[in-house]
């Protein structure tokens, strides 16, 4: 395709964007032809993130040109990119959490209705009829994405899942026609994403124009029309779903080659008889009227991993926080060993070996990685040391902290190559390897993980996932928390499922995969899908 | 519009009844509680609506109270007038101060403030030729309503809150306007709001001159009710004063400001014998409802009361 195909809605030129000596971007070319869904993958940190930032006007590249509809946009402000006609979901939600959900898309429509600044203090009839207008935008865009239902809830209640379809919905009603979503499937379980492909789908069909970043290829194989692939800042393959998916190159570089990811657990010793590490008794959380939790009892074995599956909003995240003390629970007990521990701060909990790496990572954007990955291990450090031993750190304490790190390292290796990086400017999959990397730091006996898998590449999943066993086998107790389903059950011993804030189900593992109804609910074609599509890869 | 909102003839009537039964001091106080509320209540749109915090609030008040006062002093215009020319004065002063302040962002963006309304203050201090610097300068005109001069509490005080109504009627007004959602948008998360087409700079520069009229205003009406104008009510004192105003009203919410007003404001008063030993407890009034009460300290203790009224009710039936 050249430039002067008319079709071309984008032309990308020779794009590089360098952060000192890192190539993040080098010297990209590529189109995008009105109405298709262009589909942008690569493995963490191959620079996705970044062409969409330099494709809205958030960053300017070193080198090169952007055109849209035969506009240069290299070096115009954000805003007006945006009121030229492309909008930019974040691969964090980044949701106004002051405003309600339907705020929240209003906002987005701004730009297209405000009006003058005397007929907003005086709210005289134009004024009225704007946020009229506003509001029908914003209802419209939220039943796309199917919030509908939540409109009058405050943002921040929503489940992380569907704050990410917010910014979806928010973005749709700026009316932009080139719509560049990062990663809107982080998040979301397997049923919701067909709602997701559905939703990508009808935009194409109202007219729009997507390029889409994703690590779910069930959901790329579902909407492309082409994909374009990056691996370090290069170009290595562009085309259409079959031909690409079918490039060594990108086989290589991205999808791997085993067919099937984790073998399902044989059911070897019977948890059932090792001693009891944490009992959780008729636990109850609210958030003002809402329940999030109710009743909930479960027991967790020393050395096991449990897995808690269940829809966006079912109250796992608020389950796992109440355990971990950031969220007082209303009623029941916590018992760690012999301590009860409902209630106690979570500095003290995290001291007592109970770490939570919670979901979107919690980091310290303006430390280095080094830095991020230190402070993990001062929870402990502080109980051996006292705060005195921290402020003027021991040799010792600071071999111990290097020891470590070197394991968390040999774990994710980029974070090594990354140590003075400032967290802030990760890409998203590497940021989730440092979180999950800092809560190692702490030794912690058990490790409480709210998907674990958001944001990365599938290959580093299956490396992660692996990885959990073998800590596992190092005697580490685990309580996972995940979207993608049917890997958590693969090497989980037992599961639980959640609906509504209560369990409905629980089980082995193995009988949980098998059983017919989760199937259907959470597995979904997922699994399907992504072996279909690396066992063509194979051929 | 609002007016059907139960708060407005709630509070008018509450003020008639201020107003016929309360005493002079009384009365006293509650102008200059309308008059800082006008100013507070801009604060509340610039640095809680929209997040961005301001040291130099009073630099505004004083800009509107002199420029005021030395027009009518010495033009000889009318009050009437001179109040609304020193707010678009004090709104110009905000229009080419806004971008350049605007570039500087948190901490950074507070320092600048403070600096502004130190700068402001010293220039009241060593212009001696036109302010009079410390020694003040006297004889302002009193505003008059035909031919009677408005020189007394009682005749001021319909004046002074029919103002603060209005300005809540246009706050209120702003807020759920399609400007109010990127106002808000900029306090919640800036870097978003120019990829949904709005420029950050241009929303923040327009509340920032909005909340400098709603001072100007304000800083204006007092010079002439006063008569006598010095720097040192213009000093950063007053600018942090109400930035606790603003914070115990619960920073975005206008009615809340106006309650954190009376409060400060009847603190102030019972603090008056302890002198300068006022500053600090404003301090530590502030760090302890950031900390504790990030909804504002009123909200706070009616959540509290509420509570407790709901425990009390349960308990006596059973
Ligand atoms: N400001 C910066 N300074 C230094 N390095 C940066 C900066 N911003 C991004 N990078 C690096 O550039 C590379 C590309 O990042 P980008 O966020 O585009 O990756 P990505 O393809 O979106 O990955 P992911 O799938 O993990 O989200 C990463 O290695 C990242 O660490
Ligand atoms: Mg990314």
């Amino acid at each position: 395709m050249t430039s002067a195909d008319t079709s071309a809605l984008l032309t990308v030129r020779n794009v590089s964007m360098h952060f000192g000596g890192l190539k993040a971007l080098n010297d990209v070319s590529f189109d995008v032809i009105k109405g298709e869904v262009l589909s942008l993958i690569g493995p963490n940190g191959a620079g996705k993130t970044t062409m969409l930032k330099i494709a809205s006007g958030a960053q300017a590249p070193t080198t090169g040109k952007i055109a849209y509809k035969g506009t240069q946009i290299i070096g115009l402000s954000a805003d007006r990119i945006n009121r030229l006609g492309i909008g930019r979901t974040f691969q964090a939600a980044e949701i106004f959490d002051t405003m309600t959900v339907r705020e929240n898309v209003m906002t987005g429509a701004v730009a297209r209705e405000a009006g003058s600044v005397a007929s907003s203090l005086l709210y005289w009839g134009r004024a009225k009829q704007r946020v009229e207008k506003l509001r029908q935008i914003a209802d419209e865009a939220l039943d796309l994405v199917g919030l509908g239902d939540m409109a009058d809830l405050p943002a921040q209640d929503l489940p992380t899942g569907q704050q990410r379809l917010l910014g979806f919905a928010r973005i749709f009603a700026t009316g932009a026609e080139l719509l560049l979503l990062d990663e809107p499937g982080g998040g979301l379980n397997a049923v919701e994403k067909t709602r997701l492909i559905e939703t990508i789908r009808r935009l194409r069909d109202l007219g729009r124009t997507v390029i889409l970043v994703e690590h779910d290829m069930s959901v790329i194989a579902q909407v492309s029309d082409r994909i374009v692939v990056l691996d370090q800042g290069l170009k290595i393959s562009e085309g259409t779903p079959e031909k690409v998916k079918s490039d060594p190159k990108v086989i290589e570089a991205y999808l791997g080659t085993s067919a099937s990811t984790v073998a399902p657990k044989p059911q070897k010793d019977q948890p059932a008889f090792r001693p009891v590490e944490m009992e959780v008794v008729d636990l109850t959380v609210t958030y003002g009227q809402t329940v999030a939790v109710d009743n909930v009892s479960l027991k967790l074995r020393t050395g096991e991993i449990l897995t808690i599956l269940g829809a966006n909003g079912a109250g796992k995240s608020s389950l796992l926080k109440a355990i971990a003390g950031l969220e007082k629970p209303a009623g029941g007990t916590i018992k760690l060993r012999d301590k009860h521990i409902a209630g106690i701060p979570p500095d003290k909990i995290a001291a007592l070996g109970l770490c939570l790496t919670p979901e979107g990572r919690a980091l310290f954007p303006s430390l280095s990685v080094a830095d991020n990955l230190a402070l993990g291990r001062y929870v402990s450090l502080k109980r051996k040391r006292g705060l005195l031993g921290i402020l003027a750190l021991r040799q010792e304490d600071r071999d111990e902290i290097d020891a470590k790190r070197e394991e968390i390292y040999q774990l994710f290796p980029i974070l090594k190559e990354r140590a003075n990086q400032k967290a802030g400017t990760l890409s998203g999959g590497q940021g989730q390897m440092l979180a999950i990397g800092r809560s190692l730091m702490n030794d912690p006996s058990i490790l409480m993980l709210d998907e674990p898998s958001l944001g990365l590449a599938p290959q580093v999943i299956d490396e992660i996932l692996h990885k959990l066993e073998h800590l596992r086998e190092q005697g580490l107790t685990l309580i996972l928390v995940e979207q993608n389903a049917s890997a958590a059950l693969r090497i989980a011993d037992r599961g639980y499922v959640f609906s509504s804030g209560r369990i409905s189900m629980q089980g082995p593992a193995q009988d949980l995969l098998e059983d017919p109804s989760i199937r259907d609910a959470y597995l979904g074609g997922d699994d399907a899908n992504t072996q279909t599509l690396r066992v063509n890869a194979t051929q | 519009m609002t007016l059907h909102d139960f708060r407005y003839p709630a509070a008018i009537l509450a003020l008639i009844i201020c107003y016929f039964f309360g005493d002079t001091y009384f009365i006293s106080l509650l102008v200059i509680i309308a008059l800082h509320s006008m100013a507070a209540i801009g604060l509340s749109l610039l640095s809680g609506y929209a997040g961005q915090i301001s040291l130099g609030h009073a630099a505004f008040y004083g800009i509107g109270a002199y420029t005021s006062a030395l027009i009518a002093l010495h033009i000889g215009i009318t009050p009437w007038i001179t109040i609304p020319m020193s707010a678009v004065i004090a709104g110009i002063v905000a229009w080419a101060v806004g971008p350049i302040m605007f570039r500087l962002k948190g901490h950074h963006l507070a320092m600048a403030t403070l600096a502004f309304g130190i700068i402001v203050h010293v220039a009241l201090v060593e212009m001696r030729g036109i302010t009079g610097g410390p020694n003040g300068m006297g004889g302002i005109p009193p505003l008059s309503f035909f031919g009677t001069p408005l020189l007394f509490d009682e005749d001021i005080f319909p004046l002074v809150w029919g103002v603060v109504i209005v300005m809540i009627l246009l706050s209120e007004n702003l807020i759920r306007s399609p400007h109010g959602f990127t106002l808000r948008a900029v306090g919640a998360r800036e870097h978003v709001v120019p990829t949904l087409g709005s420029d950050t700079n241009k929303s923040k520069c327009l509340v920032l001159i909005i909340s400098a009229v709603f001072a100007a205003i304000a800083g204006a009406i007092y010079g002439h009710y006063i008569g006598y104008l010095s720097p040192g009510p213009f000093s950063t004192t007053f600018s942090v004063k109400l930035l606790v105003m603003v914070a115990i009203g619960g920073f975005s919410r206008i009615w809340g400001v106006v309650l954190g007003v009376i409060f400060v404001t009847f603190l102030s008063e019972w603090l008056k014998p302890f002198g300068n030993v006022e500053l600090l407890f404003y301090g530590a009034l502030l760090i302890f409802t950031m900390i504790y009460c990030p909804n504002g300290l009123l909200s706070q203790l009616g959540v509290v009361a509420s509570n407790a009224a709901r425990n009390l009710r349960q308990r006596t039936p059973s």
